[in-house]
């Protein structure tokens, strides 16, 4: 099965083309806008410590954010065809917010005694880019028996990779992530614990308790409030009258904000924040602004067209994550071979045959993500022929040790 | 000053201090967090002195979160930690339910993660609390598949239950009955002990009756045997200990010796785990039986503050008594 997301490096058209099935309508014929584009530079331009902390990704680091972006995108679109066509019943996806995940994963220290992330709906980006094969998340939700969890849950993780499942309770993670990060600050270990919560989970009792936990504690625990502007189907300014971006000054801990659409300036932030607990000086709120480019699942897409704005499909449309990252990357010095720090700064002057250059190297970055989601589709796939559980064990593992 | 000082003789309250303070110097994992618990000393002074030995890092004064200290817990224990929770009151645990019940009872089922954590606190009536400081909260959490749940109801049990509980690697729920800290005393050995989770002990033997109680209802229940005893009724006594996964095997045992039941527990009577003891007896014990199985519980309301209401609210020694006397004579 091939996506319908294809690859084009013609002169004119994006590097990635978008489809028509499975894009938002505001990314099917997705054009760089000079003003948004503009608009990118400025946010990079606006602090002098995110700037040095973005001077210091090299290319290669640079093509992997990239590459993180296009495969939590393709994921996503892979899911929406699994759906169209009865694979399974409902997909939850990123489409449009991709960026929170994506920097924020790549600015934290993965691997082994690493850092640990709990990913929410929103955040499926995260179990690849934090080590997990990608062909877990599409087993994830086809319930087959060869995963950790066994299909017992669509929920997924592994600390092997610093993953913790979330339940479906929102901001459940918040107080359980306090503890990930009252253990390392116990064991004095330099690490930090990051989970993701929605504009909508802050209004839950355990964002406040996990919060007011980890501050009276000063843990090391970074909380990403993905403020897509939407709850399931109450928009933000009518569940929230309080300013999110302002929520660190009631817990009396660091608040960083950024563009959640602006893959650089998430993963600045993050790495700000996550330096901040490093040196003892968590926890940190990052209120990341995005906007939900489909419904809350894909069930009801067209609800959220009728609900929400038209205005406001159109404003974050502009603003894609992939398109505004990849016209970025164009016009930017990308010598594989001279390693970090070699940025033009005019980028605008780069050379065509450097641009072209460029071109084919994200073209390349593009393909890869695309062979390697298709790839874990149908991995999944067989998996769902073959390593289906058969219900014998359902009831053992209940506790870790049984009393006889 | 370390609790392990003095004679062998300790009260509940004692035993668990003992237990807790022995379990922090053995391993370094465990730590205490709980409201007021570090300089305060906790409401029931369960932990006074233990900031001085342990420090900051590990008797964890948190604000008035139950949840958020449940859900660190969990979180801490995925890390490897050892917590042991403090409830102010065990009533307030019924604001960390979705902690507990969803992210942490759920977690070696859903993906093989063992939860060693602990959730202690005074549970039960008698002192006058009235309908939110006095509750036994068991009922609510037997119905939940992945956790343990126990409540000693001597003060060696109390400390061996609480070491069994630290090192076991399934989340426990630690009932301790707030009448029987002081009241409670017992001989305690010096050496380390465990009590297994999972075992029922038999308190007096006998062949007339068999009453399954627990926590403070043992102690009514056995003053009921004696005065039964003085009519000629012989009623064995046997305490659960651990009140999920409950000890069939005792039970049963007990029922075949003696053919006829009564449960008696201070929650209330409705969905109490009397009912889940009393369909297992009458689904695999039925041909040993000689009468129906009786419950003896707390009235269908929540705990009433005044005396005379909670008096007539929950189980009393005649009330025990009269309901093995007729069952005898059935
Ligand atoms: C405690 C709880 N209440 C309700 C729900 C149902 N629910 C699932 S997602 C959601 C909306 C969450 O909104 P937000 O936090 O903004 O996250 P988003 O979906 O926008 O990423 C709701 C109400 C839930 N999962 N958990
Ligand atoms: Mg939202």
């Amino acid at each position: 099965m091939r996506l319908t997301a294809g690859i084009h490096i013609a002169d004119t058209a994006r590097v990635v083309t978008r489809s028509e099935a499975y894009d938002p309508p505001e990314y099917v014929s997705w054009q760089a806008d000079a003003s948004v584009l503009r608009e990118w530079d400025q946010t990079l331009d606006a602090s002098r410590s995110r700037r040095r902390i973005v001077d210091c990704l090299t290319p290669r680091e640079h093509l992997d954010l990239f590459a993180g972006l296009l495969r939590f995108r393709f994921m996503d679109t892979f899911l929406k065809r699994w759906v169209k066509q009865g694979v399974i019943s409902k997909a939850w996806l990123g489409t449009g917010e991709e960026a929170v995940t994506v920097g924020s994963v790549h600015a934290l220290r993965r691997g082994r005694s690493g850092d640990v992330v709990g990913p929410m709906i929103r955040n499926a980006g995260a179990y690849r880019e934090m080590g997990m094969p990608m062909a877990a998340v599409f087993r994830s939700y086809l319930g087959t028996g060869d995963q950790l969890c066994k299909g017992r849950d669509l929920h997924i993780g592994d600390l092997e990779y610093g993953l913790v499942p979330p339940i479906s309770m929102v901001a459940a993670l918040v107080p359980v992530f306090a503890g990930v990060a009252l253990a390392f600050k116990q064991r004095h270990e330099e690490r930090v614990a990051l989970t993701w919560v929605g504009d909508g989970s802050t209004r839950t009792g355990d964002f406040h308790e996990g919060m007011s936990l980890a501050a009276s504690l000063a843990l090391p625990l970074v909380v990403v409030v993905q403020n897509n502007q939407v709850a399931l189907g109450t928009r933000v300014e009518v569940h929230t009258r309080a300013p999110l971006d302002k929520l660190h000054v009631a817990y009396g801990v660091k608040g960083y904000t950024c563009d959640g659409n602006h893959v650089l300036d998430t993963y600045a932030a993050t790495a700000q924040a996550a330096t901040d607990c490093r040196k003892g000086r968590g926890p940190v709120l990052v209120t990341a602004t995005t906007f939900r480019m489909g419904g809350h699942a894909t069930h009801d897409e067209a609800e959220a067209r009728d609900m929400l704005p038209a205005a406001l499909f159109q404003y974050w449309g502009r603003r894609d994550p992939v398109g505004t990252y990849e016209a970025w990357l164009e016009r930017s010095d990308l010598r594989l071979e001279e390693g970090a720090g070699a940025w033009v700064q005019e980028r605008d002057a780069l050379p065509q045959e450097r641009r072209e250059r460029n071109r084919f190297l994200l073209a390349e970055v593009a393909r890869a993500a695309q062979e390697e989601v298709e790839r874990a589709a149908s991995e999944a796939l067989e998996s769902r022929g073959t390593a289906m559980p058969d219900g014998s064990d359902v009831d053992q593992g209940v506790y870790a040790r049984a009393c006889d | 000053m370390a609790p392990n000082e003095g004679d062998g003789v300790a009260t509940y309250l004692e035993a668990i201090r003992q237990a807790l303070w022995e379990e922090m110097e053995r391993d370094p994992r465990v730590f205490l967090m709980g409201e007021d618990i570090g300089e305060y000393g906790g409401a029931f002074k369960v932990t006074e002195g233990f900031l001085e030995r342990f420090g900051a890092e590990r008797i964890v004064d948190t604000p008035i979160v139950e949840s958020g200290m449940v859900g660190a817990a969990a979180g801490a224990a995925l890390m490897g930690q050892r917590p042991v929770v403090e409830m102010q009151f065990i009533d307030f645990i019924a604001n960390a339910f979705d902690q507990l019940v969803n992210f942490v009872a759920k977690s070696h089922w859903r993906w093989g993660q063992p939860m060693p954590l602990v959730v202690r606190g005074p549970c039960g009536a008698g002192v006058r609390g009235g309908p939110f400081h006095s509750q036994s909260p068991e009922g609510w959490f037997h119905h939940v598949p992945g956790l343990k749940i126990v409540q000693p109801a001597t003060a060696y049990d109390a400390k061996g239950l609480l070491k069994a509980a630290i090192r076991d690697p399934d989340p426990v729920l630690y009932l301790e009955h707030k009448m029987l800290y002081r009241r409670t005393k017992g001989e305690l050995p010096a050496e380390d002990y465990e009590v297994p989770i999972g075992k029922a002990e038999v308190r007096r033997q006998g062949s007339d009756i068999t009453i399954v109680t627990y926590g403070a209802m043992l102690h009514r229940s056995l003053e009921a045997a004696e005065k039964l005893a003085a009519d000629g009724v012989e009623a064995e006594v046997v305490d659960l200990r651990t009140l999920l996964p409950l000890d069939d095997t005792t039970v049963m045992e007990s029922v075949r010796r003696t053919s006829k039941v009564v449960i008696v527990h201070e929650d209330t009577l409705t969905g109490g785990i009397g009912a889940e003891i009393a369909a297992r007896i009458a689904d695999s014990g039925f041909e040993h039986l000689d009468g129906p199985v009786r419950r003896v519980a707390s009235r269908d309301c929540a705990v009433p503050f005044s005396a005379p209401l909670e008096d007539a609210f929950m189980p009393q020694v005649e009330d025990i008594q009269r309901a093995c006397g007729e069952l005898v004579a059935y």
